[in-house]
């Protein structure tokens, strides 16, 4: 079983990928108890707006220089629309039923998918990312990139800056008060609609990073994307309890590695020989989902959403 | 899924004055903070029991352990001698009923559909008979719009049987609570500050009306407010102050009792002067009791009387 | 009481200052203008479709503006408070001018860009059609100048502003009701009429037909809404429901008849199975308030199942059931399904149950596909599916052989089209008769304050999970059919959001813009987004795009849907209530 350490690895970078994206779900959803069906879509968008930074630069351009103008080009693109889309499509919504921003999210989860595919040059099929030189690196039994280095210190940094962030800043605070409990946030001054905003720009920056990893590794952007990996963000979201960041980070490693171990040993199980696999990867990330919905509902970490009796 | 441990109550009460609900210690603790500590409370068959304190002194939070909301940390609530299951809906099958603090109506529902959805417990026609619609159900639906109708008479709504709930006016919808909760048929009925926000008349009229559930044979227990209501209105009145029951007695008794005017007005008994606080004096008053009814007391002062805090 | 200390109504002024003679002979002399129009020629050359070349007679698009016009003329004749029009008009007459003076400059103009576009430039349109564009807008500037007869709502918003120029419709108290034969004739004229304007819809060969024909019927919709005309109608319908509906599905029942050949019949059975499934949809949203991500599965399952015990040669379930064992049997594996993943999910917090739902909608295709022998045991027959089902014989009849009856032929589609139609008479039935139950009220109890209702005994979790078994159960029903319809069943119709409905995105639109919690809300909600992505082809590739965009303005600025009842408006709009203020007495 030496591929063990291996596949443990590949679960671990996949996990922090989902991790970057569930982190932006669970703020959000902490503060506003909405879930952001199109936050899978802001990550495809972080990595289109990477792309087309890359692309801009011309061929040729050192990676050292072309990475971190990516990633920016990425961050602006994801924050933009994450910034629009708070304002327009769920700020006036606020007070609604559930249903109806909930059904907005998916819209512009559509719309998001359809603009790229419609409307961004040749983005009908997956578009060809650049990858980052160097590599591939071994340490004792496990292969890994240099695109996967980058995962590893986007994450780890992303952790350290939203932990820093909310538990050192002004703001990081007040963000903490309007998931707790927003009237009284409202009442000690803080402004909740900045507070809100605050969050949306943070998770789409995440995810942003997450987008351009995506590209980095797999070697491809598609407009299509942010559909299973949004989904399977939230299940991470869910996982490590919602609202709660290390839970998602937490929620998304844990993930990651069931899955990449279901894929690698359910085989082996007798009885399961069909059931393993590539193909079957993401039935066992849900079953893993119900399982924990069933047994430990709040998840990981425990829940932090605000009681809206 | 519906086994009930005990038969649904009915308007015939067993005779006078045995006891229906007991709450032995009850304790109730929200992480470092106890809200509800070690409080003993009976009601029996036709009696109307007050239960009045300071804000915050936990009775709402003492409501919701007896209905099944929250699950008390320590202590026992039986009910015709049975321990309640945790869960607000066997607790209403079993015979105890309730109104909400902030009026929590089926807004957007009939008056006579809220009344009906009071029903439910009652009523056992399911899914395939709602389909059917055989002679079964029909009766039971006629049998169901009559009593509805029926309470709305007796509480004064008849007329306003087809209106939306959310166009009542206030003293109304207090009043189409009620009804609602009586629909259960109810062996016990718990009413959360049903006078706030009144005038004289409508108090009046809602004390009237609590006489004439008590004659129906429904036991009363009422969180309130309203002295004058409190005290015209029961045969006993427990006092809560910060979570524990400072006396409980007739109405003269606990009017005239020193501690619950200190509890109260925040006048010190015997602390210095200029100390004022509630609960300075409340824990003065409080580190004093014994907690039980029927103390002596000088009848150096009533407490003035108050329409509401 | 209620007392109300309004400011007395002062009425906003119209957005032209004409006087009111001028507006409203303007008005008149457009729309006649308008319908007159139409039957000269708009254009010399006849490759725009329909051929408008012929003076004398109206050709294609003509119609639509035909309708149009002359419903301008009758609205403005309306407002001249002539008696016989008053049924049309008991909410006032301006409000619905201005829209139906908008809706035939709308689709007038629509038409005549059309034509430009398509041809290559405006000298391709000949002075008939000028005459009509500027019919079109004499008619609305007419309209622009009536007076407006309701008080400034107060909104902010400039486009909100913009929509509510024609006003809210006033609470009308009811009107007495009429003899009972003729009430019942009025509804059967309503029903025709219908049948007609549904035919005519489904009947337009070419996406610009459809695209002027919902424009017109969209406003035209608007405008006897606004009126109060459909108001009286429903009112009148409420008193006879039973006829009513009886009376829609023998018109539904004639539509096959209509149709010459089976092609609209395609469109007219699916159409159903999506209504259909939307409606168990219904259930699960509309009533009961849960967020079903994932309900197409609960559809395939029952399409599988159905396949499966069909004797189809692939199928590796080696039975041939009778069709009502199998549909019985493909509704309830879906209901098995739909506990199965109720039963861990509604117990927790609800906004779960949208994760986990559409979880299980991805998971369900991607299971379906790996069953192929290859990654999984063959259950399923992989991406291939199981083809060549058999077509169903009920009573004799072989569904899939054409049968001529008084002369017409019903090909195989039609006869497909008239047993979904059984169905959906059984769903509409268990619909309607579950939501005005106890069950029903329940539901709606729990959708409203959940901790109200277990206050009131409700089991919460046991109803939940009884609305989310039933919808799974409908949708299961309308799967059997659906398998045999598509000759086969493949994965890969059952996703999330597609081109093509239905799919779960489109079920879950299909009842929250049609309407939640009413019966003809989705069914109309399904026939708009079904015929919408059928007729207009040309804008292909945009659909799913505008499919987004319009969930987004429609969430924005009409969320209670097409078809409200009017509890869900009030739900969604509760701070804008204009009704009776309630007094709050003492503090």
């Amino acid at each position: 079983m030496h591929e063990l350490p291996q596949n443990l690895a590949n679960g671990l970078l996949l996990g922090a990928t989902y991790g970057l994206i569930a982190v932006g779900y669970t703020m959000v959803y902490g503060i506003v108890q909405l879930i952001n069906f199109a936050h899978g879509e802001i990550f495809m968008t972080g990595g289109f707006g990477a792309l087309t930074v890359y692309l801009g630069l011309g061929s040729g351009t050192s990676m050292w220089i072309a990475l971190p103008l990516m990633l920016v080009g990425g961050i602006v693109t994801a924050t933009v629309i994450a910034v629009l889309a708070e304002r327009f499509a769920y700020r006036p919504l606020r007070n609604a039923p559930r249903l109806a921003p909930l059904i907005t999210a998916i819209g512009l989860s559509i719309t998001l998918q359809q603009l790229v595919w419609g409307f961004y040059p040749k983005a009908k099929s997956p578009r060809v990312f650049p990858s980052l030189p160097g590599g591939p690196f071994h340490l004792g039994s496990i292969t890994f990139q240099s695109a996967d280095i980058f995962v590893v210190v986007a994450a780890i940094a992303s952790m350290l800056f939203l932990a820093y962030f909310v538990q050192r800043t002004r703001t990081g605070r007040a963000m903490q008060a309007t998931a707790q409990d927003p009237d009284t946030a409202k009442l000690m001054g803080i402004d909740t609609d900045r507070v809100i905003v605050i969050a949306f720009i943070l998770g789409a920056t995440f995810a942003a990073v997450a987008g351009v990893a995506h590209g980095l590794r797999y070697g491809q952007v598609s407009f299509d994307m942010g559909f299973v990996a949004g989904l399977k963000a939230f299940t991470a979201a869910v996982l490590g309890g919602i609202g709660n960041i290390y839970g998602a980070m937490l929620g998304g490693i844990v993930l990651g590695v069931a899955e990449s171990l279901a894929a690698g040993y359910i085989e082996k199980i007798p009885g399961m020989s069909q059931f393993g696999g590539a193909a079957w990867q993401d039935v066992w990330a849900f079953v893993i989902l119900i399982l924990v919905l069933m047994v430990r509902p709040q998840g990981l970490l425990g829940e932090r959403v605000a009681d809206r009796a | 899924m519906t086994d009930t441990t005990i038969a649904p109550g009915t308007g015939s009460a067993p005779a006078p004055g045995t006891p229906l609900l007991e709450a032995r210690g009850v304790i109730m603790r929200f992480g470092g903070l106890t809200a509800v500590n070690n409080v003993d409370l009976t009601v029996n068959t036709g009696e109307i029991i007050g239960l009045i304190g300071p804000n915050g002194a936990g009775k709402t939070t003492f409501f919701n352990c007896l209905t099944g909301l929250y699950i008390p940390t320590e202590g026992q609530v039986t009910y015709k001698g049975t321990v309640l299951p945790p869960k607000p809906f066997k607790v209403t099958q079993a015979g105890m009923a309730r109104t909400f603090q902030n009026i929590r109506l089926f807004h957007n529902m009939s008056v006579l559909e809220n009344v009906l959805v009071g029903r439910h417990t009652r009523t056992k026609e399911g899914i395939v008979s709602a389909i059917l619609r055989g002679p079964g159900y029909r009766r039971e639906e006629a049998d169901s719009r009559e009593k509805a109708m029926a309470l709305l008479e007796f509480t004064g709504l008849a007329r306003k049987a087809s209106h939306l709930a959310r166009n009542l006016p206030y003293g109304e919808q207090r009043k189409l609570e009620i009804a609602r909760a009586l629909a259960s048929e109810p062996g016990l009925l718990l009413l959360d500050e049903p006078t706030a926000g009144m005038n004289p008349q409508e108090t009046r009229a809602t004390e009237e009306l609590v006489f004439a559930i008590r004659d129906r044979g429904i036991a009363v227990l009422v969180i309130e407010h309203d002295m004058r209501f409190i005290f015209n209105l029961c045969d006993r009145v427990a006092v809560l102050v910060q979570g524990e029951k400072l006396v409980e007695g007739t109405s003269e008794v606990v009017q005239a009792d020193e501690r619950v005017i200190a509890a109260y007005l925040g006048t010190p008994y015997e602390a210095a002067p200029g100390s004022t606080a509630d609960a300075g004096s409340g824990a003065d008053a409080g580190s004093r009791a014994d907690a039980d009814s029927g103390s002596a007391s000088d009848a150096e002062g009533t407490i003035p009387e108050e329409d509401e805090q | 009481m209620t007392e109300t200390t309004t400011t007395p109504a002062t009425a906003p002024r119209p957005a032209l200052p004409l006087p009111e003679t001028a507006a409203r002979g303007l008005v008149a002399v457009g729309g006649l203008a308008t319908a007159a129009s139409a039957f000269l020629s708009w254009t010399y050359s006849s490759s725009f479709p329909g051929d408008l070349t012929v003076t004398g007679y109206p050709g294609g698009l003509q119609w639509v503006t035909l309708v149009a016009g002359a419903l301008v003329l009758l609205f403005a004749l309306s407002g001249y408070r002539i008696r016989g029009l008053r049924w049309l008009t008991p909410g006032g007459a301006d409000g619905a001018t201005v829209i139906v003076a908008v809706g035939a400059l709308a689709t007038t103009w629509f038409t005549l860009i059309a034509i430009a576009d398509e041809l290559g430039g405006l000298a391709n349109l000949t002075s008939g059609g000028w005459i009509a564009g500027i019919a079109s807008l004499l008619g609305l500037l007419g309209a622009l100048g009536l007076p407006r007869d309701r008080t400034e709502s107060g909104e902010k918003n400039p486009l909100k502003r913009i929509l509510a120029y024609p006003g809210n419709r006033p609470d009308l108290s009811p009107a007495p009701a009429l003899p009972a034969a003729v009430e019942l004739l009025v509804i059967a004229v309503a029903v025709a009429i219908g049948l007609g304007i549904f035919t005519f819809g489904i009947d337009t060969s070419y996406g610009e037909l459809f695209g002027g024909f919902l424009i017109a019927a969209s406003f035209a919709s608007w405008a006897l809404s606004r009126s109060g005309a459909l108001g009286r109608l429903t009112d009148i319908t409420g008193r006879h429901r039973v006829y009513s509906a009886v009376l829609a599905f023998v018109a539904a029942a004639v539509f096959p008849f209509t149709q010459s050949n089976d092609a609209n019949a395609t469109i007219g059975v699916n159409l159903l199975i999506f209504g259909g499934t939307a409606l168990g949809l219904n259930v699960v949203v509309g009533l009961t308030g849960l967020l079903d991500l994932g309900y197409v599965a609960f559809l395939g399952v029952g399409a599988y199942t159905a396949a499966l015990v069909s004797g189809a040669a692939t199928s590796s379930v080696h039975v041939t059931f009778p069709f009502w064992a199998a549909a019985l049997t493909g509704a309830a594996i879906s209901g098995i399904f739909g506990i199965i993943l109720g039963a861990p999910t509604l117990r927790v917090r609800g906004d779960y149950l949208a994760i986990v739902t559409l979880g299980f909608g991805e998971i369900f295709r991607i299971v379906v596909n790996n069953l192929d022998g290859v990654s999984g045991p063959n259950v399923t027959g992989g991406p291939n599916g199981i083809p060549n089902i058999p077509d169903l014989t009920i009573f004799g009849f072989n569904l899939g052989n054409s049968h001529t009856i008084g002369g017409i032929t019903l090909g195989r589609f039609a006869n497909y089209f008239e047993l979904m139609l059984v169905f959906i008479a059984i769903i509409v039935l268990i619909f309607s008769r579950s939501s005005s139950s106890r069950i029903g009220r329940a539901w709606v109890a729990i959708r409203e304050d959940e901790t109200a209702a277990t206050a009131m005994g409700i089991n919460a979790f046991r109803f939940k999970l009884l609305a989310f078994a039933l919808g799974a159960t409908l949708a299961g029903l309308a799967g059997t059919v659906m398998a045999h319809v598509n000759f086969s069943v493949v994965p890969d119709p059952f996703v999330f959001a597609g081109p093509v409905p239905p799919n779960s995105a489109f079920l879950l639109a299909a009842v929250v813009i049609g309407g939640m919690g009413t019966v003809t809300g989705p069914l109309i909600g399904a026939a708009l987004f079904y015929l919408l992505q059928a007729k207009l082809q040309f804008l292909q590739s945009y659909q799913l795009l505008l499919f987004g965009i319009a969930l987004i303005l429609f969430m924005r600025f009409r969320p209670e849907g097409l078809i409200a009842n009017k509890q869900r408006r009030l739900e969604f709009h509760e701070d804008e209530t204009e009704s009776a203020e309630l007094s709050t007495a003492g503090a």
